[in-house]
């Protein structure tokens, strides 16, 4: 009996401690960081309150010892507030470019089921009537495949002329598909494939492209890729002659990742330009700033 | 005009967009029903269809997706005279609805195996017709609600049954038409003749006028909150009120701020 009171009793005061150091520290920071101005008012105060309540004492030891704490640890209490801070904020900073780059992964990876069917019951059927050929397309789906799982991808590919290698990739496959409904014209100079390119966003042109502009279409039509430098900016295009977009269609989680990974990768400098050209057909523009090469 | 199966071989019609996959089905069709007469092959719905009404063939089978016309539409105008048989490689709705059907479907590439099954159904059913034919062919089955079903399905893309939106703004730059994506617009403004479209980087005059817009954009994408304003609701950054008390609204990418009228002020109400 006595020892469970003692024990409540030091559990009580032990708590009690706690509070008040907290308290204190508390009382030690804002001391730390508040304005001498304020500081005054408080003085003010404190000393109206203790006048009216017949303590002035109290008042005085108010004052001292703020003042002593202000004038003695203030500057280095403030400082390591500060800094404190500082560090928060750029764990946040991290946080957010850790949180940006996994959104980008993810954005990065989607292929379509329907295209990876296809391809396999293209090659599947292949092996048996032209087993050359369904090598060919086996190799070329591998290479689309490595570009488009991001885990996959090697480093080093986000240059416009791997891109462009994967893009001719993805459209050989569809040309045994489609066979002669499909045209590929490319139009990008070799001094142009060192320049830094974000990864899959060719690809989803063309895809795009193709889906929506050209397998409508009865007779097919052409797909052309052309890149150049306009003044500082690099513009990489994906131009059909298909059946051009309704106004009326979704435009998909394709366009919008890029708009999305353009805006986070280049803010305001990059864009992506859709437009419909009076002879019909589709064009879409990618215009970011134009460099040489990655950096280093 | 009846047609007896036993006195003629069993016709059929093959269509597919893709050449491979035609190929693949005509020599597997020869290997597991040799007597199958393969009539024609089409590469696109249109000429599905076409060569279906001339040639009546026994059996068609349809790719799902096909340019000009989908299999599906293809079977809608065939399936009185033909058995029809789908083809498809993926499509995750066309796929649930068969299922529950009495459709007959291929999954691509087309197995031996699943096809010789497929074929001694078909051989069944053409025997039994035969032999309870008496004068009038009667149709090869009635799969009538069943495709109006599928359709249905397949655009809807399984999703509930959505109005259309208004998605492409459609503006005259130079010769051609920019397609400007409601995502990426931030607000319309009525602008005397015209109407400004308003995105994070650029600015576009159109015709349409701002009621025309009101009535075709999704209304849960763009509010009005003023005569004269259009707005695209994930846009907002903040709502405040000026020192005239007016209500003020900023958009992300936009420096300038909109004014909510008094009538529209109810939709920034707090809670």
């Amino acid at each position: 009996m006595r020892a469970s009171d003692i024990n409540r009793v030091l559990d009580f005061v032990r708590d009690a401690f706690h509070e008040a150091s907290k308290l204190w520290w508390r009382f030690f920071d804002w001391l730390a960081v508040v304005e001498w101005r304020q500081l005054f008012l408080t003085w003010f105060f404190v000393l109206i309150f203790c006048a009216m309540v017949n303590m002035p004492e109290l008042g005085g030891w108010y004052i001292f010892i703020s003042f002593a704490v202000k004038v003695l640890a203030g500057g280095k209490r403030k400082a390591e507030l500060t800094a404190r801070e500082a560090t928060a904020q750029a764990n946040v900073a991290t946080l957010e470019r850790r949180l940006m780059e996994a959104q980008m992964a993810a954005l990065q990876a989607q292929v379509e089921p329907h295209f990876l069917f296809n391809t396999l019951a293209l090659i599947g059927q292949l092996i048996e009537t032209d087993p050359k050929e369904a090598a060919r397309v086996h190799a070329h789906l591998i290479d689309y495949l490595r570009s488009t799982l991001p885990q996959m991808r090697q480093r080093g590919g986000a240059t416009l002329g791997r891109q462009v290698e994967l893009s001719r990739a993805y459209l050989a496959i569809m040309q045994a598909r489609m066979k002669e409904r499909l045209e590929v014209r490319f139009d990008v100079p070799d001094f142009l494939g060192s320049a830094p390119f974000p990864p899959m966003m060719l690809q989803t042109l063309i895809e795009n492209a193709i889906k929506h502009g050209l397998e409508p279409k009865i007779e097919g039509g052409t797909v052309a890729v052309r890149a150049h430098v306009v003044g500082a900016d690099l513009h990489v295009e994906v131009c059909d002659d298909g059946v051009g977009i309704d106004p009326h269609a979704d435009d998909g989680v394709g366009l919008a990742n890029i708009r999305e990974r353009l805006q986070l990768l280049y803010g305001a400098d990059a864009a992506l330009d859709i437009t419909t050209p009076p002879g019909g057909g589709a064009c879409a523009t990618i215009r970011l700033p134009y460099k040489m090469m990655e950096d280093a | 005009m009846s047609t007896i199966p036993d006195e003629r071989p069993v016709t059929a019609l093959i269509a597919d967009d893709e050449a491979p996959m035609r190929d693949l089905l005509r020599a597997r069709l020869q290997a597991v029903w040799p007597e199958l007469h393969i009539v024609a092959e089409a590469a696109n719905g249109v000429e599905a269809v076409e060569l279906g009404e001339r040639h009546r063939p026994d059996i068609a089978f349809l790719d799902i997706r096909m340019p000009g016309l989908s299999g599906i539409e293809a079977a809608r105008r065939l399936y009185a005279r033909s058995h029809i048989v789908f083809a498809t490689a993926y499509d995750q709705y066309a796929l649930d609805a068969f299922a529950q059907g009495a459709l007959d479907y291929l999954l691509k590439p087309v197995s031996a195996e699943r096809l010789a099954t497929t074929c001694a159904r078909l051989q069944a059913r053409m025997r039994t017709r035969a032999r309870t034919e008496n004068g009038a062919a009667p149709a090869p089955q009635d799969i009538g609600q069943e495709l109006a079903k599928l359709t249905a399905l397949l655009e809807t893309k399984g999703k509930p049954d959505k109005p259309t939106y208004l998605r492409w703004i459609q503006a005259q730059v130079g010769s051609s038409l920019r397609m400007v994506s409601t995502r990426e617009v931030l607000f319309f403004q009525s602008d005397e003749k015209y109407t400004r479209v308003q995105t994070a980087g650029a600015e576009f005059l159109i015709r349409k006028t701002l009621k025309e817009l009101l009535d075709e954009l999704d209304p849960d994408e763009f509010w009005r909150i003023h005569r004269s304003t259009l707005v695209r609701v994930d846009a907002i950054a903040e709502v405040k009120r000026d020192l005239r008390g007016r209500q003020m609204l900023r958009v992300r990418g936009y420096p300038g701020e909109l004014e909510v009228s008094r009538n529209h002020s109810y939709l920034f109400q707090q809670m």
